[in-house]
């Protein structure tokens, strides 16, 4: 209802035309804040814990087109000024009208601050410990994935993890792998229903955003000592071979690990 | 803190998602808003109501709008004539039955094709079963805001029958000034509180802009695309907020013996659509958030019914018909919704 006093004092002192000039100012901001955004986070390499890989194109085209837009509106806008002053003002009303749901500038500002908040933020790659709370899952069945192309021809050593899942997943008898070679790399899990010399080793898996990632993870039994000397969410590389065993009441596959080597967080931690 | 920023990365990758859409719908909607002419369309569709009404569900691929554009357009086919079941089908169907949310229904749910299909084909269905039922009424104006029943011809078939008793709304309409509208209280909170919509019957009649000179029109045309974006933007973020915080912050206990019930997951999905009214090209990534912990039906609950009906759209639905209409769309799209997902979760997945 602001706006209507708003336009009641308008009729005399024209403060709705300078109303449209604000609005036009802030949405000329808020699109260029997420232009910048979209292409800060690309060219960062922020945007590989966000998105699918196969998808950042469409988000840097945004980019560009957001910025391209508000590039014209900041002309047409000094145009106008420069027009404004020479003769009366054009009719703004022209526009098929939009209804709007909000009073005018709430959601520019909220665009606004929301890119501006999100060229200082920093996203972190999920961890362990979303991966505890969403559930690790060692079949995709329950999941959404399913093998898009399947090669039996794969070396056992050259699987990766979600290789694994998906072998797993396609026949589930773990007796079939004991005794292939293992070599893969994902972080580290304390799953809190095996004992002290297990771990788990895990991924997230994305098929379009963070929004659906999911994690899936083996367990696996440590040379010597005890898990406290893997750190959760620390990224690894184990070698080893598959065995059978009863873990929390279910016979599964495990990995007996015979070397972990601590590598770095990859840059597009998530497998897709 | 860990939390807070899972919830925040959750938050922006749905935006950034979300964004490269959004930017294809408002783009796509504000072009063939201001460069087709409706009038030739209704021509041409066919006057057997179920016919009509399928026609109707099936414009969406010509005017690639998402709810918030199609209420305009719908209330402009109406005022133009066009039958009641072709406009009420557009009006469901049109926010899902178009290509931009297709492609992006298809990325989200890359790996369940069905759920693309399913979600194109429940729309069809209930948008044509609704139109084919309000065809019955062949006089829509008892069910329109004043402002658009003026404006709107006078059926044929309704023509002989205003001498009876029945039809009391025009005469009520004759008497209400055009400050006592109920229209115009939501045009308050616009940037032109003058320009009400519902009043010029000629801006109600034609799109305005198809007369003008193509300059004017891109100008025109890039002006509405900033306001969509401005608009839809606001209800994404806020829409992907709650995304973010309920997957956060709500016992995942608590989602999972809700979202895994066949029909709590469903109706808790309806409710969470209505509430959140987030828009019908990026809803998808939305229900992507909810994929791994609620039913199949419920994500298709989501994904059929919020674009049909939600609190932005009820507004927006407010300036074309009458409440007791927008129950009657309310009702029926929500128990159509609910019995179909409901047949997918029991005898599909």
């Amino acid at each position: 209802m602001t706006v209507q006093t708003n336009y009641k004092t308008t009729r005399r002192f024209h403060p709705l035309k300078s109303l449209y000039r604000l609005q036009g100012l802030l949405d000329i901001a808020a699109i260029s804040a997420w232009g910048v955004l979209l292409l800060q986070y690309w060219l960062t390499g922020k945007i590989n814990l966000l998105l699918h890989p196969n998808y950042v194109w469409l988000a840097y085209s945004a980019g560009f087109v957001l910025l391209g837009v508000a590039t014209v509106k900041i002309a047409q806008f000094i145009w106008r000024v420069v027009q404004l002053k020479k003769r009366k003002d054009r009719n703004q009303g022209d526009l098929l009208q939009h209804l709007s749901l909000f009073p005018p500038g709430w959601s520019s500002a909220l665009l606004l601050a929301v890119a501006l908040f999100g060229l200082q933020f920093t996203p972190q790659p999920f961890a362990s410990q979303m991966a505890l709370d969403r559930g690790v899952t060692e079949t995709l069945t329950m999941t959404r994935s399913q093998p898009q192309a399947f090669r039996t021809s794969t070396k056992p050593e050259n699987r990766t993890l979600i290789d694994w899942i998906r072998t797993l997943n396609v026949y589930p008898e773990p007796d079939a792998y004991t005794g292939q070679k293992v070599n893969v790399e994902g972080f580290v899990l304390h799953l809190p229903q095996v004992p002290d010399n297990y771990i788990g080793i895990a991924r997230f898996v994305i098929t379009c955003c963070a929004a659906d990632a999911y994690p899936v993870g083996m367990p696996v039994k440590l040379p010597s000592g005890n898990r406290s000397a893997y750190q959760p969410d620390k990224w690894y590389r184990v070698a080893g071979q598959m065995i059978t065993e009863t873990l929390a009441d279910k016979r599964q596959l495990v990995i007996q690990a015979s070397k972990l080597t601590e590598i770095p967080t990859p840059a597009n931690p998530y497998a897709s | 803190m860990n939390q807070f920023n899972n919830a925040l990365t959750l938050f922006f990758s749905l935006l950034v998602e979300a964004i490269p859409f959004l930017l294809i719908g408002v783009f796509f909607s504000s072009a063939l808003l201001l460069f087709v002419d409706e009038r030739k369309l209704i021509a041409a569709v066919p006057k057997q109501p179920l016919l009509a009404a399928f026609a109707g569900s099936l414009i969406g691929f010509l005017f690639p709008v998402c709810e918030c554009g199609n209420v305009p357009v719908a209330r402009r086919l109406i005022v133009q004539g066009a039958p009641a079941a072709m406009a009420i089908g557009f009006l469901l169907a049109a926010p899902v039955v178009n290509p931009v949310v297709f492609w992006a229904t298809w990325i989200a749910f890359r790996d369940q094709p069905e759920m693309v299909f399913l979600r194109v084909g429940f729309s069809l269905l209930i948008a044509t079963m609704i139109g084919w039922v309000f065809s019955t009424q062949a006089d829509l104006r008892p069910l329109m805001q004043p402002a658009v029943a003026r404006a709107m011809p006078i059926p044929k078939r309704a023509a002989k029958k205003t001498k009876a008793p029945r039809t009391k709304a025009p005469q009520a309409e004759e008497t209400a000034s055009p400050l006592l509208q109920s229209g115009t209280f939501f045009l308050g909170q616009s940037d032109q509180p003058l320009q009400v919509d519902g009043l010029g019957q000629a801006a109600l009649a034609a799109n305005p802009t198809l007369s003008r000179p193509i300059p004017e029109r891109l100008r025109l045309m890039l002006d509405n695309v900033i306001q969509e974006l401005r608009e839809l933007g606001g209800i994404l973020i806020i829409g992907s907020a709650i995304a973010a915080l309920v997957q956060v912050s709500v016992p995942r206990d608590l989602i999972l013996s809700l979202g895994q019930g066949p029909v709590s997951s469903i109706l808790a999905m309806m409710l969470l659509a209505a509430v959140v009214s987030i828009c019908s090209t990026v809803d998808s990534f939305f229900a992507l958030s909810f994929a791994s912990t609620f039913t199949t039906g419920s994500l298709l609950a989501f994904l059929v019914f919020g674009p049909m009906i939600d609190l932005k759209n009820f507004a927006l639905l407010l300036t074309v018909f009458r409440g007791r209409a927008i129950l009657y769309l309310f009702v029926l799209a929500g128990q159509l919704t609910f019995l179909l997902t409901l047949l997918i979760n029991l005898y599909v997945s």
